[in-house]
This record gives C-alpha cells, structure tokens and sequence, in this order.
C-alpha cells in the first residue's frame, strides 16, 4: 500500500513524539531513586572498608544512610598541600570525572607506579569519627591491573600507619584469578599490616606495604599473600598502594594528618 | 602366535553381526587389530599399496616420542631431588613416602632420579590412559565404529604436557574434555579441528590456572623453605616478570654458554616432557626420516619464531625486557620444541598442503613470539598458536588449493 | 488453548530456539551468564522487552508505512529497552550493575527485531504477544540451563547459596566466556540428539 509522504512524516513523528514520552517520563520519574542507589552503593564500600558493615549482610538502605551520617565525614582535600580543601562542596564531587577534566587535573609523573595517566588536583576523602575521636581515614585509590584500571578505596588508621582495609568497587581483572581481590578472605588478611617503613628515628618513612608473589612469610608486617596466578594483578595494587602513599598521592595529607595529633 | 590367532579366531563369531556381543564387537576388532595385521583390504576402485596403516604411524610416533617420555621421568625427579636438597621441603603425599621409604634425596643418583620421576609421571600418564580410553570405547560403542589409535599419541603427548604436581582427577577432566568435545563432536579420530592433547590441556590450563601455570607446580617439592630468591617458576615466567620490569635475562646469555645447554638439555623446571630440547630433536629426527611428521611445519615454525624474534628485538622496549629475547633463546625455552616437532605437526590438525604447511607453520611460529613477548598475561604461548592456527589450517588449504585449480585452468584452458 | 497458539508458545523452546536453531542473541548469552541471578534479570527483562514490542508492533501493523517500518520498529523496541534499564537501574541496582551495557544492548538481540518484522508485522496483538512470550521463554532457557552450569561448575554456587562445599575447587573456564559457548554447544548438542531432525543436511 502506498503512503503519501505526508503520511508518512506525521506518523514518524507520532511514533517518535509518543516513545519521547515514555521514555523522558521514565528517566525523569526514576532518576532521583537512581542517584540515591549509586550514592548508597558508594557509601555501602564505605561503610564496610570503614569497618561499620559485613559486607556479607544485607543491609538497609536506611541503614546505610543513618550509620554513614553518623560516622563518616566527607572532605576534599588539596593533594599537593594536603591541607582540607572547603571550595569545593563534597556532595556530587565525582573523583573520576575531577581526575580526568584536564582543568581540575595535572600530568601524572611519567611511568608512576600506579599506571596513573592524569593527577586531580584534589581528592575526596573520608574519615570515620569513634567516640568524637578520629577512628580510621578512608582514601580513594586507583591503579593499574593486568587488563584496566582497579578503584577503590584503602582504610588507615589514625596513626596513618596501621592498615585497616582494602576495598575494590570497580576492576576487570580475570574472574578466579585478578578477581580474587574482591575475595573476603584476602580483603581479610589486610587490616593490622603496616603501611610505612620506619626510619632510623622511629617516625614513618617510605611507602613499604606491598602484596608477595606467594605467601607471605610468617610475622611480615608489610607483605600480603600474593594472588595466586595473577603476579601482575598482585604487582598492580603493590604500585598502587606505593603510588597514592607516597610524595605524588596522599603523602602530603597523611603529614598534615600527624602534625595534627 | 598361532595359538592367539586361533583364540581370537574362536572370540570372532561372538562379535559377528547377529552373535550375542555384537555392540562389543569394536572392543573385539581393536585388540585383534592391534595384535595382528588387519585382514580386511580396501574394497574400492582407488587404493594405495603401502605397508603404513594408522596403527604403524601412531606407533612410529611413539617412538619418536620415547626420548621425551624417558626425560620427563628423569628430570622430575631430578628438579624434586635438586631442589629438597638445596633446602625445599618434599611434598606431603603418597609419592613422597614412598620414596622416602626406598631412596634419599640426592639429585646425583640416576636411579633416585629416575624412580623420583617415575612416581609422579606413572600416575599421570596411567590416569590418562584408563579414562581417556575408556572415553574412546564409550562412544565407539554408541556410535557402532570401531575402536582406532588416534588415542594412543594423544595419551603420550598429553601427559607429557603437564606439571609434575598436576592432581590426578584434573588429568580425568582434562582428557575427558579433549576427547568429547576436541575430538568426538566432531566425530571422531581424523575429523577433530583442534590438536587433542591440546584441547585437554588448554581446558586445565583455564580452568585450573593455579594448578598449571604460575610458580607452584613445575617442581614436586616446597620450595617456600628453600633459600630466599629460589623460584619454582619455569625459566620463561621468570623472564617474563622480570621483563615487565623492564631488564632482561635473557640477552646477556649467549647460545652454547652454560645457562643455554642446560636448558637445551632439558633441565630446568617445566611441564614434565616438554623440557629437553634435544630430546624433541630426536623425535624430529625420527618423524622427518619416516615422513611422518612434515618437515614444512617444523621449518615454518623456526622460521617465524626466528623472523619474529628479530624484528621485536629491532622494534626494542624500555618497559618490556621480552623484546630483547634472542631467537636461539626461544627455541630452547617453554614448550617450543615440543610443540614444535609433535603438536604442530599433528596430520589432522594442521595444513594439508605443502605451501599451506610452510605458511601455517610461519604463522605459528610469529604467534609464540608474540604471546611470549607481548601479552603480559601469559608467560608461554605455543599452546595458543597452535590451537589458533589449527582453527586457520583448513581456511589456508582452501587457499592454495583454489590457486592450484585457477593455475591448472589456465594452463589447459578452461 | 487452541493448538495455534499452543504452537507458537511451545515451538520456540525447543523445536525453533531462537538461541540453540536460529543462533540469535549469543552475545548477551554469553556475558551475562556467570551467575543464575543475572541470568534470571536478563531473561525476565528480555522476555518483557520482546512480549511489549510484538504488542506494540503488531497493534501498528496497519498502520506502519512499509518504507519506515524498519526504523519504527527500532525506535519502539530502543525505548522499551531505555525503560526496561532505568527500572533495573532504579528498582536492583546491584544487578543491573552486573548486567551493565548488556542491558542496553538488548536493543540490538536479533531476536527482538527478527519477531517484530517476521511475525508480529503479520498477525494480531493476541498471537503476537504469545509468539513474544515464546521466543523470550526460548531465550531464558539457553540462559538460565547455562547460567545454572556456570554458577556451579564456577563458583559452587546455585542463586548465590553456596551448594558444593569447600572441597569443590571452582572451574575457572566456566566464569570465562568460552565457557558459556562450551555449554550453548552442549544444549545444542542435547537439542539436536533429541529431536534429530534439527540437524542439517551434509
């Protein structure tokens, strides 16, 4: 059956007009419960590097909610001074997007440890309060694994030293292999490690934390077991964790941090 | 001889069409078949005379293969012997209380090397036999044909192929699945796309990486308390994270020198027949003389690897030590000669054609090169290329056998 | 039920999978089928997608001009997969984290705008719906028979409960995608041991 072209142009546009409806409706009517479930997935890593969930639980929305008011704070810090940063509000500051917009980023040292192409110039940290006390700092990482980037977050002590946790958000390491960082029994064998060598005078000198090829030996403070069968996975969080400690990461803030106790 | 050929004789109406164990009648034609020259000829208008028959070929192969077999044996047990005695610790299983029961640790005694070698390879390689033959037998009654060899070089070279410390059930596995699906989905002996043994190794290999790949498995001993810095990781895993470092091992030793020969005789940790470099030649040797396995493929091999290695050696890295890997050194490492003179040259699995061979055999050789050297992944990558190449055999045959028919149409005139 | 619709349910299960016969929607087979819980989002969201474009399209059916019909289908069967994404993404983000572009990508499964051009262009929203509901139940059992194999032999778990115990070492094949194609080729295999007529003429 032949159409006129006049037929054909309205009856393009109703459809489009009619699928337009629907979907701008859908998008618009559920955004607000999408934005609220990637803030709670992001707190929920939080929370369980923090030390406040199991990660095995189930845990409610409005738990998460109330405990991450309670006990977190937020904070955008300046990496290079390591001072706070309070320009910039930490409510929607998305870490990769600052990291990546070459306005709010430098270079990245040449071949740094952590694979890193782009530095922010600030970053988005939390601390987990106890008691009215500063409980544990919980700082966003990122490196370089066997086939992308790993994300996630690193859980230290207030003495900016003792290891509280590690937690993994996003990766695309080999499933078994690599992808046994996200395995609970490995993320356990981290709390209670030390991150810094000491130095002659007893304070904190180099970024010494580092995860074997194997097993670790009995009574290593700095050495995780390896992944077996993912040398360089393993090697990727070693340069990771040596890259955002050091003088380039969070070298500057962890200092401020000791100053201030 | 007599006597057995009556025995048999008498068995025969048993397994005839109509007798009682007709659907056995398979089982009945293997054992007579092996035992006997086949009295059944070619019926139809085309045959060639000649003496070889599958059986004699696979059997020649076996021979060529016995080197291997003998090295595998030796150096296992040398590799757990030389490393307890520099400090590992044996492993806790059956293997080591028998052994410890009858010999020392002492890596200079043949004989405790060889029984050493022998109590991790026997088991492997009785394992493959009893399942993966009795995988065969299965489908060969369900499917009513008879039982052939294509099974006897596949259980040799299988084995051959594994880490000492590989458990037993995963050799059960892993044959079963190179039997079914490498070989019998496509029904059968001579019809399969992938190299069997292959097929079942590459299955463990991405099933159970930990088992087969890394620094564990290549030595029967613990060597956690061996001295600081001794790794049990074949030389080539060595090299290739040493090399995402950036140095390089490899270029420093010159072919002929000390570290070169050792590894050219075979006695370095590794998958337990794949080590000895001259023991494949033998097998070359054997197979080339007898015109059993192709001498294209294995010079195509060479030459690619040889090609390949030079050109990255010229493209050079600084953050990639591999690069800088001479050519005499590939040959000697990983399973490159193995693969090389019994896997590449596997007649149903590779090309079919002389060119074809030549072409197939260069391009495996290009893709070891690569995987070794680029892929951070995976320190050893024959077993890849071949399997990738023998997905690409038939489509090379079809090439030149289409420029053949082209040629002859012109020449003659269509 | 009259056997006519009967057929046009049943039929695409196992006489004419869309998957296993008519090798359409492998891609997403394959990704998303490490765990039985994705599989079930992803075959109920498919199921949803493929039942509401066949509505859709065949309420139109006399309406669509033959020159645009192509693109009108795609339009349609495009924002019912936008919906379907901002539902899962609203309602179980977890799992349409995991699922990730694949959902999405339900646009371009061949099976959805294969039932729309060939069969819901020519028959009524009745039949069509049930031929819609057919051919995703077609697609959810390929899914959910190698969603339940990979989850096992992967991880020893079935739905997330782990079943094999500690003694179970995992099958590091079957959470790598080839191993979900090892398992469609066994279904195949099953399939066409079955119903032999299936296999095609050498």
């Amino acid at each position: 059956m032949e159409r006129s072209s006049g037929y054909i142009i309205t009856f393009a546009a109703v459809v489009c007009l009619v699928c337009g409806v629907f979907v701008s409706g859908a998008a618009v009517s559920l955004k607000d419960r999408q934005d609220q479930n990637a803030v709670l997935d992001k707190q929920k890593k939080v929370l369980i590097v923090g030390g406040l969930i199991d990660p095995n639980s189930e845990t409610s929305p409005e738990e998460i909610e109330r405990l991450f008011k309670t006990n977190i704070t937020a904070k955008i810090i300046d990496l290079k001074t390591g001072q706070i940063y309070d320009k910039i509000s930490s409510d929607g500051f998305e870490q990769e997007k600052y990291t990546k917009d070459p306005t709010t980023s430098i270079e990245a040292p040449a071949r740094n440890a952590a694979g890193a192409k782009r530095l922010p110039k600030h970053a988005l940290i939390y601390e987990r309060q106890k008691n009215g006390k500063l409980d544990r700092l919980i700082l966003p990482v990122n490196g370089k694994g066997l086939w992308g980037p790993l994300y996630g977050y690193f859980a230290l002590a207030s003495d900016t030293n003792t290891v509280k946790g590690i937690i993994f958000y996003k990766h695309q390491e080999t499933p078994g292999l690599g992808g046994e960082i996200e395995n609970p029994n490995w993320m356990s064998l981290w709390p209670g490690k030390k991150a810094f060598a000491m130095t002659k005078d007893g304070g904190l000198g180099k970024p010494k934390i580092e995860v074997n090829k194997g097993p670790s030996k009995d009574g290593d403070e700095y050495g995780i077991d390896g992944l077996s069968g993912a040398t360089i996975t393993s090697r990727g969080v070693t340069g990771m964790l040596q890259f955002w400690l050091g003088d380039n990461g969070f070298g500057p803030y962890l200092a401020q941090v000791r100053k201030g106790q | 001889m007599k006597f057995l050929r009556k025995v048999l004789d008498k068995q025969a109406p048993l397994f005839d069409k109509g007798g009682p164990l007709e659907a056995f009648y398979p089982f009945y034609e293997a054992n007579d078949t092996l035992l006997f020259t086949p009295g059944e000829v070619t019926k139809g208008d085309v045959h060639v005379r000649d003496a070889l028959d599958l059986k004699r070929m696979m059997i020649t192969v076996v021979i060529a293969l016995l080197p291997c077999v003998a090295m595998a044996v030796y150096n296992t047990g040398y590799q757990a012997n030389y490393w307890i005695s520099q400090g590992a610790t044996p492993l806790h299983n059956w293997q080591e209380a028998i052994y410890a029961s009858v010999f020392a640790y002492d890596p200079t005694s043949i004989g405790a090397n060889i029984f050493h070698g022998f109590l991790y390879f026997f088991p492997v390689f009785l394992m493959t036999f009893l399942i993966g033959g009795h995988v065969e037998v299965a489908f060969a009654l369900a499917r009513k044909h008879e039982i052939n060899e294509g099974f006897l070089v596949t259980g040799f070279l299988f084995p051959l192929t594994l880490p000492p410390t590989i458990p037993l059930w995963q050799v059960a596995m892993g044959i079963t699945f190179g039997v079914i699906i490498g070989k019998e989905v496509f029904g059968g002996t001579g019809m399969n796309v992938l190299n069997v043994a292959l097929t079942a190794r590459a299955f463990l290999f991405f099933a159970y990486p930990a088992d087969i790949s890394g620094d564990a498995p290549w030595i029967a001993a613990d060597l956690s308390t061996a001295a600081d810095g001794a790794s049990g990781a074949t030389w080539l895993a060595q090299a290739a994270s040493v090399g995402q470092a950036g140095s390089d091992v490899f270029a420093t030793h010159t072919m002929g020198g000390e570290q070169w020969m050792q590894s050219f005789l075979g006695f370095i940790p590794g998958s337990m027949g794949e080590t000895s470099t001259l023991a494949c030649l033998f097998g070359a040797f054997v197979l080339i003389a007898t015109q059993i396995g192709s001498w294209r493929t294995m010079f195509g091999v060479v030459v690619g690897t040889t090609i390949m290695s030079l050109a990255l050696n010229g493209i050079g890295s600084e953050t990639n030590g591999m690069f800088n890997m001479p050519y005499y050194w590939h040959f000697v490492v990983g399973s490159f000669a193995f693969g090389t003179v019994f896997m590449a040259t596997d007649p149903v699995t590779s090309a079919f054609t002389d060119k074809g061979k030549l072409v197939y055999g260069l391009f495996i050789g290009i893709m070891i090169v690569l995987v070794r050297v680029v892929n951070p992944a995976y320190p050893e990558g024959v077993m890849l290329a071949i399997l990738f190449m023998n997905m690409f055999a038939p489509f090379i045959d079809h090439f030149y056998i289409q420029a053949n028919i082209k040629r002859r149409l012109a020449r003659h005139g269509a | 039920m009259a056997s006519k619709q009967k057929e046009a349910l049943i039929d695409p299960l196992f006489n004419d999978n869309p998957i296993s016969l008519q090798v359409l929607g492998i891609c997403s087979a394959l990704a998303v089928t490490t765990k039985l819980e994705t599989s079930v989002v992803m075959s109920a969201a498919v199921i949803a997608v493929l039942t509401l474009s066949n509505l859709a399209i065949s309420l139109m059916r006399n309406l669509i001009p033959a020159s645009i019909r192509i693109i009108v289908q795609l339009t349609v069967i495009a924002s019912l997969v936008i919906i379907t994404d901002q539902v899962l993404k609203a309602f179980m983000y977890e799992i349409s984290k995991q699922l990730s572009v694949f959902v999405g990508l339900i646009i371009t499964n061949c099976i959805i705008m294969g039932r729309a051009e060939a069969y819901a262009m020519q028959n009524g929203p009745g039949m069509s719906i049930i031929d819609g509901l057919g051919n995703g139940l077609g697609y959810s059992i390929v899914l959910l028979f190698v969603g339940f194999f990979r989850e096992l032999f992967g991880s020893g778990k079935i739905y997330g409960v782990t079943v094999l115990g500690d003694w179970y070492q995992p099958n590091g094949l079957m959470v790598l995608a080839p191993g979900a194609f090892f398992l469609i080729g066994i279904f195949i295999w099953m399939n066409r041991v079955w119903k032999p007529d299936q296999i095609e003429a050498e």
